[in-house]
């Protein structure tokens, strides 16, 4: 183990983030337990004053967590350069069994507490509060999740090991690899690639016919085909090299951190499409704009995946 | 979310409004970010300096150990490990450290020979311009500039007398003095040739202290590395990528260490934060029950709140980290910059160089203004759900 600044910075804002969200829990179970909207008396009241004090807080977490993210990603990029053997967050993250799980973890947060704020605002507009406790419901699992992911980081960064040799992300992310990645590479590129294009086109021709069960389950298909293709095809255009297929070097400076564009238009493309989807399916009166914008940013996000081979093409006259 | 301007303007306003205690606060706030930040930049530059520095230090370095710890090596080895494939050259230093009892001071003394190649560059121009041979006739050496000013200190204005390993004293004449253009690796330095090192501490003429190769392609360092070890077992083989790593861990512990204690005064920060928003004099009071009972909601109270600790905790940034800025880089920080030079009496004077890069201002980002905001939300949570008619009352 050992402690930079950058890891006290992080477990600092984790000790922050589980003082309040515990505060939160208990409230939120008072009032999954006691909520009541017909009723006049003292604990009703106090239990409304308290939900607005439960949404500051996750407010609060949540606008911490997105720079927080990439100050992490940031972080395990500079933490390679002491691992034996890492060269980019990839090597530090799979140095640890979990160090995946940890990431998974993290983004499933960053999209519920996400929603859970969308959820929030759709439902102070509402007269009845029908809402309440239902977001309260969802707040006591994103809890748990939370919970899951700060014990997952903190146990992350104590075993992390300088002396130990760990694989660099040339290695994982190949086919001959036994990572958890390696199935992805069992997929020819040309079929992924197609794939990625038609559920992309899907996803333009659903936001024009305006129906949200398919436009939430087409945005889930859209995240997890975007990032295999750009593991699988995309990357190697970025790096112009047929065998580097890492998902984080193209964080670094070397690639003019192409990759937080790609990964934030992506996330907000997709998050858009997702939770306004589901909110309108709860409430008939939600407004649809969520359709452009999600279609806005996947877009931008196809159009820079895309122009990378395209430049390549255009510049040496032949394919990788 | 929308942003709603009327919102801040109210917010300066109240700001303005309370100004003994909102000045109290972004003072504390501003010290506590300017003494966090000046350590990070301090332990940044001179973490610049040292990388540096390392470039030009060899590519590898072989020490025998004996028992554990360092002893000299035999100069026979040095055939052995050019015959390695990919080494380029393997020089046999001598060198060590001289104790001056007087001032209590460690030397560097460095046995230079004309005819060897020299691994460091500013050495190679030395070479080029003094004659070690006539420097072996005279007894003679070349001093670095915080030596020679030690040594007039002590009254040696051209000559010092070393005592030697057997206690008889050797005088050797000072030649001239060196000048270099990283101070922090040639203060302290002696240069005379090998002979006469070898003569001041004792050693056998069949062994070096060190020896150090260079390998034409970078990327087989660590393969060479392995097969020295293969063929002396006894050695230890330290790398440049080696030193690199081990710097980078000096700096994170020494900056994590004082990180560890500013947690501390964080939270304390904490607590007055909390105490200040929490007390609430009646005129505030008062004025929250204007609000309330003009139709604002507690929402709004509570994003008035924010707004005055955002603006409180930027300002508050931004003036830190321009004074630490200023006292680190044009005073050269006086004080702190102790903490991380070690303490020696030769202690080279140098020039913090300039780095400023995103992730320091991130991370101190993260560690001051996040701790304030969490401060207030409870306390402006309490005070945005008072009823009108009971604080008006």
């Amino acid at each position: 183990m050992f402690l930079t600044p950058e890891i006290i910075a992080i477990y600092t804002l984790n000790i922050i983030f589980l003082f309040f969200s515990i505060f939160a829990f208990i409230i939120s179970i008072n009032i999954v337990m006691h909520w009541n909207v017909n009723r006049t008396d003292e604990r009703q009241y106090g239990l409304e004053k308290k939900s607005i004090l439960v949404a500051t807080i996750i407010k609060f977490i949540f606008i911490l967590k997105l720079p927080l993210f990439i100050f992490f990603v940031f972080t395990a990029n500079k933490i390679s350069g002491v691992i034996t053997g890492a060269m980019c967050a990839a090597g530090v993250v799979n140095s640890i069994s979990f160090g995946l799980w940890l990431f998974v973890f993290k983004i499933l947060n960053l999209f519920i507490f996400g929603f859970w704020i969308a959820l929030h605002n759709m439902d102070t507009k509402d007269e009845q509060l029908s809402l309440t406790k239902l977001k309260f419901s969802i707040f006591i699992v994103a809890f748990m999740l939370l919970v899951i992911e700060i014990i997952y980081e903190i146990s992350f960064f104590s075993s992390l090991n300088i002396d130990k040799i760990v694989s660099c992300c040339g290695t994982l992310f190949s086919v001959a690899s036994s990572s958890s990645f390696s199935f992805i590479f069992n997929i020819p590129s040309s079929i992924a690639i197609g794939f990625f294009y038609l559920i992309f086109s899907l996803l333009v021709v659903f936001s024009f016919l305006k129906n949200e069960p398919l436009f939430l389950v087409i945005n889930i298909i859209f995240f997890i085909t975007a990032l295999i293709s750009l593991i699988l095809f995309f990357g190697t255009y970025i790096y112009e090299l047929p065998t580097h297929h890492c998902p984080y070097c193209f964080l670094q400076q070397e690639y003019y951190y192409v990759g937080y564009l790609l990964y934030i238009t992506l996330f907000i493309g997709t998050f858009s499409g997702i939770s306004g989807s589901i909110l309108s399916m709860l409430n008939r009166k939600n407004r649809k704009d969520f359709y452009k914008k999600s279609l806005l940013f996947n877009s931008i996000y196809v159009a820079i995946v895309t122009a990378y081979p395209i430049v390549y093409y255009i510049k040496n006259g032949v394919w990788l | 979310m929308k942003i709603n301007h009327y919102l801040i303007g109210f917010a300066i306003s109240s700001l303005f409004r309370r100004d003994a205690k909102s000045f109290f606060i972004i003072f504390i706030f501003t010290s506590l970010i300017f003494l966090l930040s000046s350590i990070l930049f301090i332990s940044n530059s001179i973490k610049e300096e040292l990388f540096i520095t390392l470039d030009s230090l060899p590519q590898i370095t072989v020490q025998k150990l004996q028992a554990g710890r360092h002893a000299n090596i035999e100069i026979s080895r040095v055939d052995k490990l050019l015959k390695l494939n990919g080494v380029q050259s393997a020089i046999p230093r001598v060198w060590g450290y001289y104790y001056f009892e007087n001032a209590g001071v460690n030397f560097s003394i460095v046995g230079i020979d004309s005819f060897d190649k020299q691994y460091k560059k500013n050495f190679e121009e030395l070479v080029e311009n003094i004659d070690f041979d006539e420097l072996e006739k005279n007894d003679s050496m070349i001093v670095g500039e915080g030596v020679k000013e030690i040594l007039s200190q002590n009254y040696y204005k051209d000559f010092f007398n070393f005592v030697k390993a057997d206690g008889e004293l050797k005088k050797i004449k000072i030649s001239s003095v060196f000048k270099s253009s990283t101070v922090l690796e040639s203060n302290d330095i002696i240069l005379m040739p090998k002979n006469l090192v070898l003569d001041i501490f004792g050693m056998s003429k069949l062994k070096v202290t060190d020896i150090v190769l260079e390998v034409a392609n970078p990327q087989e360092i660590p393969t060479i590395s392995q097969k020295i070890k293969n063929l002396f077992p006894d050695t230890r083989v330290i790398t440049n990528s080696d030193l690199r790593v081990s710097y980078q861990n000096i700096f994170d512990y020494k900056s994590g260490m004082f990180l560890a204690l500013f947690v501390v005064s964080a939270f304390t920060f904490f607590m007055i934060i909390y105490d200040k928003a929490s007390g609430l004099s009646s005129e505030e009071k008062r004025e929250i029950g204007v609000l309330k009972a003009l139709g604002w909601k507690i929402d709004d109270i509570i994003k008035i709140k924010f707004y005055e600790a955002f603006i409180v905790s930027f300002i508050s940034f931004l003036l830190g980290i321009i004074v630490a800025l200023f006292f680190v880089y044009i005073l050269q920080a006086p004080l702190l910059r102790d903490i991380f030079m070690g303490y020696s009496r030769l202690k080279p004077a140098f020039e913090l160089p300039f780095i400023l890069d995103l992730q320091t201002i991130f991370l101190l980002f993260f560690l001051t203004i996040p701790i304030y905001i969490a401060a207030i939300i409870i306390p402006s949570w309490r005070v945005a759900i008072m009823n009108a008619d009971e604080v008006m009352r």
